[in-house]
């Protein structure tokens, strides 16, 4: 049985609570203990709130398209959007914030969660413009 | 679920609870609370997170601009019994170590 998930939804920050719970049930499908599910439901808001941020520039009309899907060896996460692509430098992983707050620089915290959260990470343009973010979490045993 | 904001003002100082969920839709109405409440916090401010059910980065980044701002008014900036969903996510951003918890 093909238990994938495909979600399109505007770009509207008043629609990630129902994303995040939908991410949420199907995270849970699976053999997921509840912290990882707790930090794979964050990073997959994080990418959507991207999407909306940088990607919309805050519009409301763009749409935001979720693919989830289970293969055999680890889940599969796609967050793509339509709006202006990301700059290289600003998707690379780097060490989070020192533990000094004026060192800290704003932005760019959900990105380093995305890529704490997930064992594989992949940032590339989209098919049509835009941007795509594939996040893989292995599966247990 | 959305998010709710309560301030109160006690000898202690002033206090912010925060109930329900900060993600980007909720967290410019926390950050507009807490900014406003700064200049006139002479006890200092505490933000209650004990009824915090889920923050993103954006809520991490509010509270982070909170605790500059008090600085830069020299007013003392605390979190009150954040909830195990705060502390996980401050946790994994590393930032768990820069606030003062009560």
């Amino acid at each position: 049985m093909n238990r994938d998930l495909h979600l399109t939804v505007r770009s509207d920050p008043k629609l990630l609570a129902s994303v995040r719970s939908l991410v949420r049930s199907w995270v849970n499908s699976w053999e997921v203990d509840e912290k990882t599910a707790d930090e794979v439901v964050l990073a997959i808001d994080e990418a959507c709130t991207n999407a909306i941020r940088h990607a919309y520039e805050g519009r409301r009309d763009g749409s935001v398209e979720l693919t989830l899907h289970a293969a055999e060896k680890h889940l599969e996460f796609q967050v793509s959007d339509s709006g202006v692509p990301c700059p290289p430098e600003c998707t690379e992983r780097r060490p989070l914030h020192p533990p000094d707050v004026d060192d800290m620089q704003p932005g760019g915290l959900g990105i380093q969660l995305i890529h704490k959260v997930f064992d594989e990470v992949d940032f590339c343009p989209g098919v049509s413009g835009g941007n795509c973010v594939t996040m893989k979490l292995k599966r247990s045993k | 679920m959305g998010l709710t904001i309560e301030k109160s003002q006690s000898s202690d100082g002033s206090l912010i609870r925060v109930v329900g969920e900060v993600d980007l839709y909720s967290s410019p109405e926390l950050r507009k609370a807490i900014l406003k409440a700064i200049p006139s916090a002479d006890g200092g401010l505490a933000i209650d997170l004990e009824s915090v059910t889920y923050i993103d980065s954006s809520g991490v980044a509010t509270l982070v601009e909170g605790l500059r701002s008090a600085r830069e008014h020299d007013v003392g900036f605390v979190l009150v019994a954040p909830s195990p969903a705060v502390r996980q996510v401050l946790e994994l951003a590393r930032l768990d170590s820069i606030f003062e918890v009560r």
